[in-house]
């Protein structure tokens, strides 16, 4: 678990990254009601903030590429999915510890209206972790780090748009709504409006399944990738 | 035994024919220089060997078993000082060792005594603490090597792990590498420095657009391509039986007079030298004698037909 510890440890230490982690998750908490959601509008968005945080998170493994500390890596006898799973659990704790307590900080202001805590503390946690296979294979599988961060930042608007985040997936045309069950934000919907219908577990099995399932086949994706 | 063992391997990028049937082979023990001109294929050379890279055809031994049968394990066994300075930024020159220690599998009192140690090796012990940014360039070099010495691999390979840095770091990295080799350690070390290779390498190979085109001990090498050695003999009185015998000498091709000195052209080789020597003592007294001889520099040059260092990187 070497390289875990030492993603949490590097995370940790720039201050840059530990008010992100902070700062934007608060401000969640204080959002008004929502139109539409059935959520207050902080949590209604709150899968985009942790899909920001994953893809800043994911900016790790294209710097070790290009300060050659991944080459060195694939020297040791480590495999690249080893250093990638290594890294999404490290990022993982950090996002399922934000969404717990942002969840927790939402009951105390939202009270009731925040139906469902737990289930959705569930919901953000496997939404955290596909986030951030999205994010590492992304960062895997491109060259250029400017060109990477941009189109990853464009990207995920458009995801959570097509995946019924800011608008119910049955008011785009019917070939928008079939792509949109590929997106995981499309998942994370589904389980966010699940829970507030008071779905239990069971019934969320198959958006958190997705979602887990998702972060799989993108960590495989990106150890595809040649380290050099 | 041999540790390392490459058998017709070629690698291609594309069209680009790296490495061309390329064969080799050390035993336990050596130093190998590894020398080329820039692009030679000396960096593929040794990705291919570790096993970083993937070859086209040929075979690739390690420790005496090929390179496929357990890839990680063998990846253990060897120490690799990467060319560019490939070091976390983020992470203190103590934390790069205990991260780079863990990865290969070492844990607790061991990680930390061997982590102690490799910075006492580089002598690098009072910037432990310090990140990598602030350090020099020769402080650089010398933690890339320290990363790859922490768990103590039984081959090392360097890929001009002295590039760039100052002479007194320099003569630190060559006494850390014989150091390591009387230890037992066996050594495959790239550079373009020739006083590198002259110091402290038994062996040296010959890498050239892919090809090895000379391998052997140095002073081989040095005779392999030059025909001739020039003494020059200086003695308090110059006798012509002593010139007589000279001249009939095997190998001797040429005796020339200039004052009181000799100038005797020579075959590579051929141990006349110490016939010169002798035969100048029974004659009188010498007062000086040298013989001229090539460098592993004019191999390089007369093999490639190129300069080991082309200008800019000094
Ligand atoms: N990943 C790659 N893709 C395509 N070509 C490559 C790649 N890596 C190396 N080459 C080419 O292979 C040749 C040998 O490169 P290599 O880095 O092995 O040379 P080298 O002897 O180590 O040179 P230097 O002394 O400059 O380090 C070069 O022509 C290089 O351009
Ligand atoms: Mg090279």
């Amino acid at each position: 678990m070497t390289i875990f510890r030492f993603v949490l440890k590097r995370f940790l230490r720039n201050p840059a990254n530990i008010l992100l982690v902070t700062l934007l998750p608060i401000a969640v908490v204080f959002m008004p009601p929502s139109g539409w959601f059935p959520l207050p509008m902080g949590f209604q968005y709150f899968g985009m903030v942790l899909m920001f945080i994953a893809a800043r998170m994911g900016t790790i493994v294209m710097e070790d590429r290009i300060k050659g500390t991944l080459l060195r890596i694939g020297l040791a006898p480590v495999k690249h999915s080893q250093y990638l799973w290594q890294t999404l659990a490290a990022f993982a704790l950090i996002l399922v510890g934000v969404s717990g307590i942002v969840v927790a900080l939402g009951t105390a202001v939202h009270g009731n209206r925040l139906v469902a805590p737990g289930t959705l503390f569930l919901v953000f946690s496997c939404f955290s972790i596909a986030s951030l296979g999205f994010s590492l294979a992304w960062f895997s599988l491109f060259r250029n780090r400017e060109g990477a961060v941009a189109t990853i930042t464009g990207v995920i608007p458009l995801m959570m748009m097509l995946g019924g985040i800011m608008w119910p997936v049955q008011a785009m045309p019917s070939l928008f709504q079939r792509l949109a069950m590929l997106v995981p934000t499309y998942w994370l919907t589904k389980g966010l409006l699940s829970a507030a219908d008071g779905a239990r577990l069971l019934g969320l099995g198959l958006p958190l399944g997705l979602m887990l399932l998702y972060s799989a086949a993108f960590v495989l994706l990106g150890s595809m990738r040649r380290l050099i | 035994m041999v540790i390392a063992r490459m058998s017709d391997v070629v690698k291609r990028y594309g069209t680009h024919l790296v490495l061309d049937n390329v064969s080799m082979e050390m035993g336990e023990g050596e130093i190998v220089g590894l020398l080329g001109p820039n692009g030679a294929g000396k960096t593929t050379l040794l990705y291919a060997l570790t096993g970083l890279i993937g070859v086209d055809s040929g075979e690739i031994e390690l420790f005496g078993r090929p390179l496929e049968d357990n890839p990680l394990e063998t990846k253990g066994r060897i120490g690799f000082v990467t060319q560019e300075v490939s070091v976390f930024h983020d992470l203190t020159a103590r934390e790069n060792l205990e991260f780079f220690g863990g990865i290969y599998g070492l844990r607790g009192a061991s990680l930390k005594q061997r982590v102690q140690q490799a910075l006492e090796t580089v002598g690098l012990t009072e910037y432990a603490n310090r990140l990598p940014s602030r350090f020099s360039g020769g402080m650089s070099r010398r933690l890339n090597i320290a990363c790859a010495l922490v768990h103590e691999p039984e081959l090392i390979i360097m890929d001009e792990p002295t590039v760039g840095v100052d002479p007194q770091s320099r003569r630190h990295i060559l006494e850390t590498v014989r150091e390591l080799n009387r230890q037992g350690t066996t050594v495959l070390y790239t550079t373009h420095y020739m006083e590198e290779v002259q110091a402290i390498a038994s062996r040296v190979i010959i890498l050239d657009q892919g090809h090895i085109i000379a391998e052997g001990t140095i002073s081989d090498l040095v005779e392999q391509i030059r025909h001739e050695e020039r003494i020059r003999l200086e003695v308090t009185d110059v006798t012509e039986p002593l010139l007589q015998n000279l001249r009939s000498l095997e190998g001797v091709k040429g005796v020339t007079v200039e004052g009181r000195v000799v100038h005797i052209t020579t075959q590579v080789g051929s141990g006349n030298l110490d016939r010169v020597l002798a035969a100048a003592s029974k004659a009188g007294g010498v007062l000086w004698i040298n013989a001229e001889r090539p460098t592993l520099e004019d191999v390089f040059l007369t093999l490639t037909g190129k300069q080991l260092r082309d200008g800019g990187e000094e």
